[in-house]
């Protein structure tokens, strides 16, 4: 186990604990939640008194954060074990392949996402110049979809704690 | 463990019952009745937990889909638990509550859940085995 190490520093030991692994998971529905609440906050305020422009949020605007959700079901759903088994093992029928094939999915559709939140601000709120209160709904949505992101990240983590947690159970 | 007594059971239904009395006061002060949600969410975050923990074979190790099921439950209780808090702020931003009444629903909201996780906590034991 120590031989085939491959990183300098080593994870330190309350990492793999499970009270971390299920903290883990809490942050990461939190952070979706906020990243949820992010996008529906400019959607209420762009209904609301304050906004006093002519633009509004749309479909559009909710298009790259469904995407970016997307992505995050479709990475955080695929057996991460079944990456690693290669063609040595049990793993019949290129199963590793087709995870590898379903998770570049899931990446391509969590980086459209958050490629279509550029373009949608670039494109509605920083070329046409909106002033700066109007501008806040197009920041929003840059940072709904950083956070989803950053969420399937810590989602990702903790679940591969998880499985270093089982295997020094099961020993 | 603590054992829980008959004081933990008055201390925690008044908890309870400062809770309901912040979040019924910022919303009838006001006269705008968006912060009862916010109720609704600490009483519903929970929920998911609990069904998946029904679901779910946890000391089952070799096939990881027990634990799958643990964390599906807890990714929606802790996205239930932030929309509690994320919904009075969103309220507040577009002005369809005060601010006072953001905080004081906030806070409420804080102590229901606070109260139903410590009621949870010192009652668990006696499911157990």
């Amino acid at each position: 186990m120590e031989e085939d190490r491959l990183w300098k520093f080593r994870r330190p030991e309350w990492l793999n604990s499970v009270w971390a692994r299920n903290a883990g998971v809490y942050a990461a529905g939190g952070l979706f939640s906020l990243a949820f609440f992010t996008l529906l906050d400019s959607a209420v305020w762009s209904k609301s008194g304050f906004n006093g422009s002519a633009l509004h949020v749309t479909f559009v605007d909710w298009l790259p954060f469904i995407f970016s959700s997307l992505g995050m079901l479709i990475i955080n759903s695929v057996e991460k074990a079944r990456l690693s088994a290669d063609s040595f093992s049990y793993s019949g029928s290129g199963v590793a392949w087709k995870a590898r094939v379903v998770l570049f999915l899931g990446f391509a559709a969590l980086a459209g996402g958050m490629a279509g939140g550029v373009t949608v601000f670039v494109l509605k709120f920083a070329v046409p110049g909106v002033p700066f209160p109007a501008l806040t709904m197009g920041i929003e949505n840059l940072v709904a979809n950083a956070l989803v992101g950053l969420s399937s990240v810590v989602l990702w983590v903790s679940q591969n704690m998880e499985d270093e947690y089982s295997y020094n159970l099961s020993l | 463990m603590p054992t829980a007594g008959l004081k933990t059971i008055i201390a925690l239904s008044f908890v309870l019952a400062v809770g309901f009395l912040l979040v019924i006061l910022s919303c009838a002060l006001w006269h705008s009745y968006y912060p009862l949600l916010v109720v609704a969410t600490y009483i519903l975050a929970p929920v998911p937990n609990w069904i998946c923990g029904h679901c779910a074979n946890p000391d089952d190790f070799v096939e990881s889909s027990g634990a799958a099921v643990l964390d599906l439950g807890r990714f929606f209780t802790g996205f239930l638990v932030v929309m509690g808090i994320a919904l009075p702020v969103l309220l507040a931003h577009s002005n369809l509550i005060s601010t006072p009444a953001m905080v004081m629903s906030i806070i409420g909201g804080l102590l229901i859940y606070g109260t139903i996780i410590s009621f949870a906590m010192f009652f668990q034991e006696e499911q157990d085995f």
